[in-house]
């Protein structure tokens, strides 16, 4: 069925007065588009369907219509044609104005409707990033360590509690290219502390990196090669923003 | 050329009561049976007939003859309102829907009389809608004087929408036709 064969249906459907749904607000658009053969057929179609009922001849309508109709008639000035007329427009004004509302708020409210999922899916994709940030840079850091571990100058140097607690780090390290400071079974820093590692073995303890455990105690972080070859390692606890010297108490150290 | 009915609605357009008084005469015979084959309600019917009336009073003016001939534009009036009154019906009862039996049934043995004028013509066009294939004339039954909408049609007759409105179209063409024909 081609295009405007599509239409010529519409209109046989619409002369019956039959047309309902989407079919009838685009024949009717078609229609307002000023398609003269669908004015034609439909035109056509009503005149047949007019003779059609004319057929029928039945009834004889009751005398009381007419006396009461040349009654009102004769009470009610009738409306004049530009009166009428005129009404008519702003009838038709005030319904597609309300019509054109309906649509602004429906389409309002379905874009709303969207924009909240869209923004919820944002939301979930931005989460969902950040958590793949965090495993990318964890993994990273893995295969830092574990080039690490290949290469024969790399050493390996536990830290111990010195209270006997089963917390427990271990610092992979390699004098050129720095280490990899691995931690289990840490408490987390209480509020507005922070863990600091240090570098032992020069005549000063040397800052290496200020850490932060997970909820589980565990943390995995590169540490900067620099200053001299340590020779071992400790972890205090200190101020959240880190200080160049030592200043609270020893939570791990190396032997 | 202008005919009478178009004559009186233009009188009628400019105020005149007794050419509004003619025009009741001569096309209130025409759309009360359909009104009342529609309603099915002498009562009901008698009012819709004074609203179409009323309005055609009232929207003389607004009468284009290009676009219809009186007839039509009274008939096609007569229709929408009476199919009104069935709707407004049928949504307070929620069930009443015309059987397609009681529409289907058969025409009416002619008068004679004031009628007989048309009577020949009239013939033509009966025949005509008698000799459409049942399924043809169903649709068009149901839409043009039980009031439903192709959706409702294809939900009764459990047929698809498109073979629905194929119908409508294949019947309403070979009606034209032979009205077509006739003039």
């Amino acid at each position: 069925m081609n295009g405007h064969e599509t239409y010529e249906t519409l209109a046989a459907v619409y002369a019956v007065g039959a047309l309902d749904g989407d079919d009838l607000a685009q024949f009717e658009a078609h229609l307002a588009e000023g398609c003269q053969p669908c004015a034609t057929g439909l035109r056509e179609s009503r005149e047949t369907l007019a003779r059609l009922a004319l057929t029928d001849t039945r009834a004889v309508p009751p005398a009381e219509v007419k006396s009461a109709l040349m009654a009102r008639i004769g009470r009610a000035p009738r409306a004049t044609a530009r009166a009428s007329r005129t009404g008519w427009l702003t009838w038709v004004a005030a319904t597609a104005a309300v019509v054109a509302l309906a649509a602004m708020l429906t389409s309002g409210i379905v874009a709303s409707r969207y924009e909240a999922r869209l923004g919820q899916m944002a939301r979930e994709m931005a989460g969902e990033r950040e958590r793949l940030q965090r495993e990318e840079a964890a993994l990273r850091s893995q295969v830092v360590a574990l080039e690490l571990l290949r290469d024969p100058a790399t050493r390996v140097v536990e830290l111990r509690s010195p209270s006997g607690s089963n917390a427990i780090a271990r610092v992979i390290w390699n004098d050129k290219a720095g280490g990899h400071l691995v931690v289990a079974n840490l408490p987390p820093a209480p509020e507005g502390k922070a863990y600091e590692l240090w570098a032992l073995g020069g005549a000063q303890p040397r800052p290496a990196g200020l850490f932060q455990v997970d909820a589980s105690g565990h943390v995995a972080q590169k540490v900067d090669a620099g200053g001299e070859p340590p020779k071992g390692f400790a972890v205090t606890l200190e101020p959240a923003t880190g200080v160049p010297a030592p200043t609270g108490p020893i939570v791990m150290a190396s032997k | 050329m202008t005919t009478a009915g178009e004559e009186f609605i233009r009188r009628m357009a400019a105020g005149d009561r007794d050419a509004f008084g003619h025009f009741y005469d001569r096309y209130a015979p025409l759309v009360f049976p359909l009104i009342l084959r529609i309603v099915r309600d002498r009562t009901d019917a008698a009012d819709v007939l004074q609203d179409v009336f009323w309005e055609a009073w009232q929207g003389a003016s607004g009468y284009d003859s290009a676009r219809g001939t009186p007839e039509a534009w009274m008939i096609t009036r007569a229709r929408t309102r009476a199919i009104d009154r069935i709707r407004a019906v049928r949504r307070r009862s929620e069930t009443f829907v015309p059987p397609v039996d009681e529409g289907l049934a058969p025409a009416p043995p002619e008068p004679g009389g004031d009628a007989a004028e048309r009577a020949e013509d009239r013939g033509v066009i009966r025949k005509a809608l008698n000799e459409l294939p049942h399924a043809q004339r169903e649709v068009i039954e149901l839409a043009y004087y039980a009031g439903l909408t192709q959706t409702e049609i294809s939900a009764r007759l459990q047929q698809p929408l498109g073979t629905v409105k194929t119908r409508i179209r294949l019947g309403l063409e070979r009606l034209r036709d032979v009205v077509r024909r006739a003039t």
